[in-house]
C-alpha cells in the first residue's frame, strides 16, 4: 500500500470558452435559426455543444462532442411524431368522449417518456463526447432504468413528494454509476437520507432568512454531487472534491443576474461561459489513475432521439 | 514547407505521442511518422479541424477518435490560410470570425427583423386568419359566453325589448342580427359579444341624459361587432403568443420573458387601436342616422366624472377618456351633420330610465 503514495498524480480540470466568441456562436446560430424558421435548431445545438465541450479541458487536453446537427435533427423528426401520437391519442378520446380515459393515457406516456429520454440523452451525449480520442460511454440497461423509474415515482406519489431526494440520488446513481470514459468507470456515492436532510435544512434555512441562505444552499448541493463522484481504473481511483464556499456562489449568481438583467439578456453567452468556468476552476480532482494508459472500449451510437426528447422536455443532464 | 510539433491521439489508448507534422503545400497533405516507422498521410481534402481558442484539433476522413493536436500559432495560421486558399474553409467557419462588431450589427439586424415581424406581419397574419375563420364561430364562441355568464345576472326584459326597438329604428350597416340584453347592476358598463349580443348594465343607462348618448353607445359595440374585433383581438394575441416564444424561448428564458411583457403591452395597445375605431366609426353611425353625435361626447364626459383614477393610456385597455372626447370633437368639427329630433327614440330612452 505504501507505494501508492508515490503514485499520486496532478489532474486539472480547466475551461477554456470565452463569452466574445461564444456570443458570436450564439448571434449566428439564431440568426440561422431565424431565417431557416427553426429548422437550423439541431446544427446549432451541435454547433453550440461543439465550443463547450472543446473548450474544456482535462490536464490542458481538450473534450470534444462529435455529434451532428443532422443526427439530432433525425432525432428531432422521430420526437416530433412521438408527441403527435400521444396529443392525437388525447384529442382523438376528447372527440370521442372518453376524456378521462385519454387524460390517463396522456400523463401515463407523459411519465413513461421520461426515462426513456433521460436512457437516450445519457447514451448518445456520452457516446459523442471524447477526451484524447478515448469515448465517454454508458452502459445503462433502458428497461432496468424504465422498471426502477417507475417505481421510484410510485414511491414519490404515495410519500406526498418526501421519497424525491431518495429517487434524484438513486436515479443519479443509477446513471453516473454507468458512465465510462474508455476502460474508467465513473461512481456516484449520494444517499437519499443525507440529501433529504440538506434539502429539508437548507430550504428552512433558506426560508427563515429570506433567501440569504440560498448561496449556501447551492454551496451545500454542489459539492454534495461533486464530492460523491468518483473514477475508477483497477482499483486505482480518481476522487472529486468541490473547493467552492457560500461566497463565490453570492458572487456567481448575483453577478450572472446584473449581466442579464443589463443587458437585456443578450449578457447570456457570457453568463454561460462564466458559470461553465466557476464549475470548472472549483472542482479538484486527486488520485492515482495514469491518464496515459487509458484504453479505448466504447463503440459509436449516433441515435439522438433521447437527447433531443430531452430537450423537448426541457430536462437538462446533471454531469 | 511548414512544419510543427504536434500530438497524435490514434483513438485506441490515450498514450499521446509525440510527433513532427509537415504541411506539404505541393501535394495538399499533412505528413507524420508515428513511432518511428508509420509515416501517415492525410490529403488536405479529407481533413476537419477545429480551432478553439490557441489550439487546433485535426481529423481525418469520418474518423471522430483519432487526431492531432497543434499549439504552434504560425503553424495554425499558415495551415488555416493554405486550407482557405483550397477553398477547404467552410462559411460557418468564417461567420464565426467575424468579429465583436459584426456580431453586435447582426443581433442589432435581429432583433429588429423579429421587431418588425412583430409589429407587421403579425397583425397581418392575424387579419387573414380572422378572414378565414368562420363567423359561425364567432357566433358559438359568443353563445357560450352568453349561456355561462350574461343568462346568469338579473335581466331587465321590458329595458331589453325597449332598447331592441330603439337599435331596430337606426340604420347600423349591420351584419349580423343584433340582439341587446339589459341587466340589472350598478356597475356602469357595457359590451358586445362577438355573436352580435350587446350587454348593457343599468347603472350606465342610470348616468345617460339624453337618448343621442344612448345612440352613441349603440353605435360604438356595433362597430366593434360589425369588425369581429374579438376575433382579431384573439388571433393578434394569439400569433404574436406563438410568434414571441417561437423566436425567444430557443435564445433564453430571459428574452422570452421580456418578450411575453412587450406583448402584452402591445396588445393592450391593440385593443386602444379597436377602441378608437369603434369611437370614430360609431360616431358616423350616428352622424348617418341624423342623430346629434354631441351625444358621444356627453356619454364620455359622464363616464370620466366617475373615473376615480386615472389610468396612463399605454398600460390600459382603453384610451383614456379626454383623448376620446379630443378626437371626436376634431371629428364632429370636420364633417357637417343634421340634427333632427327623433320623438320615437326619445320615449323609448325614457322607458329604458324607468
Amino acid at each position: 500500500m505504501e507505494n501508492e503514495i508515490s503514485d499520486v498524480k496532478n489532474y486539472k480540470l480547466s475551461f477554456h470558452g470565452n463569452g466574445g466568441t461564444f456570443f458570436g456562436i450564439v448571434i449566428v446560430n439564431w440568426l440561422l435559426t431565424v431565417i431557416t424558421l427553426g429548422f437550423y435548431y439541431p446544427w446549432a445545438k451541435a454547433k453550440q455543444l461543439q465550443y463547450m465541450y472543446g473548450s474544456a479541458a482535462l490536464n490542458g487536453d481538450r473534450f470534444a462532442f462529435h455529434g451532428t446537427g443532422k443526427e439530432m435533427f433525425k432525432g428531432y423528426i422521430k420526437v416530433l411524431v412521438i408527441f403527435g401520437l400521444i396529443y392525437g391519442i388525447l384529442f382523438l378520446s376528447i372527440y370521442f368522449d372518453y376524456l378521462y380515459l385519454g387524460l390517463i393515457f396522456f400523463y401515463f406516456a407523459f411519465i413513461a417518456v421520461l426515462p426513456i429520454a433521460i436512457h437516450g440523452s445519457y447514451r448518445y451525449r456520452f457516446s459523442r463526447t471524447s477526451w484524447r480520442g478515448i469515448r465517454f460511454g454508458y452502459r445503462g440497461d433502458r428497461n432496468e432504468f424504465f422498471v426502477s423509474f417507475f417505481k421510484w415515482i410510485f414511491f414519490t406519489l404515495i410519500t406526498l413528494g418526501i421519497y424525491s431526494s431518495w429517487m434524484e440520488m438513486k436515479m443519479r446513481k443509477y446513471l453516473l454509476s454507468n458512465v465510462r470514459a474508455g476502460d474508467v468507470e465513473f461512481r456516484y456515492d449520494g444517499k437519499g437520507g443525507e440529501y433529504f436532510i440538506m434539502n429539508l435544512v437548507g430550504g428552512l434555512l433558506t426560508l427563515i432568512t429570506l433567501g440569504v441562505y440560498s448561496f449556501w444552499y447551492y454551496k451545500n448541493l454542489f459539492a454534495y454531487y461533486i464530492d460523491n463522484l468518483s473514477l475508477h481504473k483497477n482499483g486505482k481511483e480518481i476522487k472529486l472534491k468541490s473547493t467552492a464556499t457560500g461566497g463565490d456562489f453570492f458572487k456567481l449568481i448575483i453577478v450572472n443576474l446584473l449581466i442579464i438583467v443589463f443587458s437585456l439578456g443578450l449578457g447570456y453567452a457570457w453568463v454561460v461561459t462564466r458559470t461553465i468556468n466557476f464549475v470548472f476552476s472549483k472542482i479538484q480532482m486527486e488520485g492515482d489513475i495514469d491518464l496515459d494508459t487509458i484504453n479505448q472500449t466504447e463503440a459509436d451510437y449516433n441515435d439522438a432521439t433521447g437527447e433531443d426528447m430531452s430537450d423537448f422536455l426541457n430536462i437538462d443532464l446533471v454531469i | 514547407m511548414n512544419r510543427s510539433a504536434g500530438i497524435y491521439f490514434d483513438g485506441i489508448s490515450s498514450v499521446p505521442q509525440k510527433i513532427e507534422l509537415i504541411l506539404d503545400e505541393q501535394q495538399a497533405e499533412l505528413v507524420f511518422v508515428t513511432t518511428g516507422i508509420n509515416t501517415n498521410k492525410w490529403a488536405i481534402k479529407e481533413i476537419s479541424f477545429e480551432h478553439i481558442g490557441d489550439l487546433l484539433e485535426i481529423r481525418h476522413g469520418s474518423n471522430a477518435t483519432s487526431f492531432i493536436k497543434v499549439s504552434d500559432a504560425d503553424f495554425i495560421t499558415d495551415f488555416i490560410a493554405f486550407l482557405n486558399k483550397k477553398g477547404h474553409i467552410g462559411w460557418y467557419y468564417k461567420m464565426l470570425h467575424l468579429g465583436m462588431k459584426a456580431y453586435i450589427s447582426l443581433a442589432v439586424i435581429i432583433l429588429g427583423l423579429i421587431v418588425g415581424g412583430y409589429l407587421v406581419v403579425i397583425p397581418w397574419v392575424a387579419e387573414k386568419a380572422v378572414m378565414i375563420i368562420p363567423e359561425s364561430y364567432d357566433i358559438s364562441m359568443g353563445n357560450t359566453f352568453y349561456k355561462e355568464y350574461v343568462s346568469q345576472n338579473d335581466i331587465d326584459s321590458d329595458k331589453s325589448k325597449a332598447l331592441n326597438i330603439f337599435a331596430q329604428q337606426l340604420e347600423l350597416n349591420n351584419t349580423r342580427e343584433l340582439h341587446f340584453t339589459v341587466v340589472k347592476s350598478s356597475t356602469i358598463n357595457a359590451f358586445a359579444l362577438p355573436n352580435g349580443n350587446i350587454i348593457v348594465y343599468t347603472g350606465l343607462i342610470d348616468l345617460m341624459k339624453n337618448y343621442d348618448e344612448m345612440a352613441g353607445l349603440i353605435g360604438h359595440e356595433v362597430i366593434h361587432v360589425n369588425n369581429r374585433h374579438s376575433m382579431k383581438m384573439l388571433c393578434r394575441n394569439l400569433a404574436g403568443y406563438i410568434f414571441i416564444s417561437v423566436v425567444l424561448s430557443d435564445v433564453n428564458s430571459i428574452m422570452a420573458i421580456i418578450g411575453d411583457n412587450v406583448h402584452n403591452l402591445q396588445s393592450l395597445s391593440y385593443s386602444r387601436q379597436f377602441e378608437h375605431q369603434a369611437d370614430e366609426e360609431g360616431t358616423g353611425l350616428m352622424i348617418q342616422n341624423n342623430i346629434n353625435p354631441k351625444g358621444m361626447t356627453d356619454l364620455f364626459t359622464r363616464l370620466q366624472s366617475e373615473e376615480k383614477v386615472v389610468v396612463p393610456a399605454f398600460i390600459s385597455s382603453h384610451p383614456i377618456t379626454t383623448d376620446r372626447i379630443e378626437t371626436i370633437n376634431k371629428m364632429i368639427r370636420r364633417i357637417s351633420y343634421r340634427n333632427i329630433n327623433h320623438l320615437e327614440l326619445e320615449k323609448l330612452f325614457l322607458e329604458m330610465k324607468k
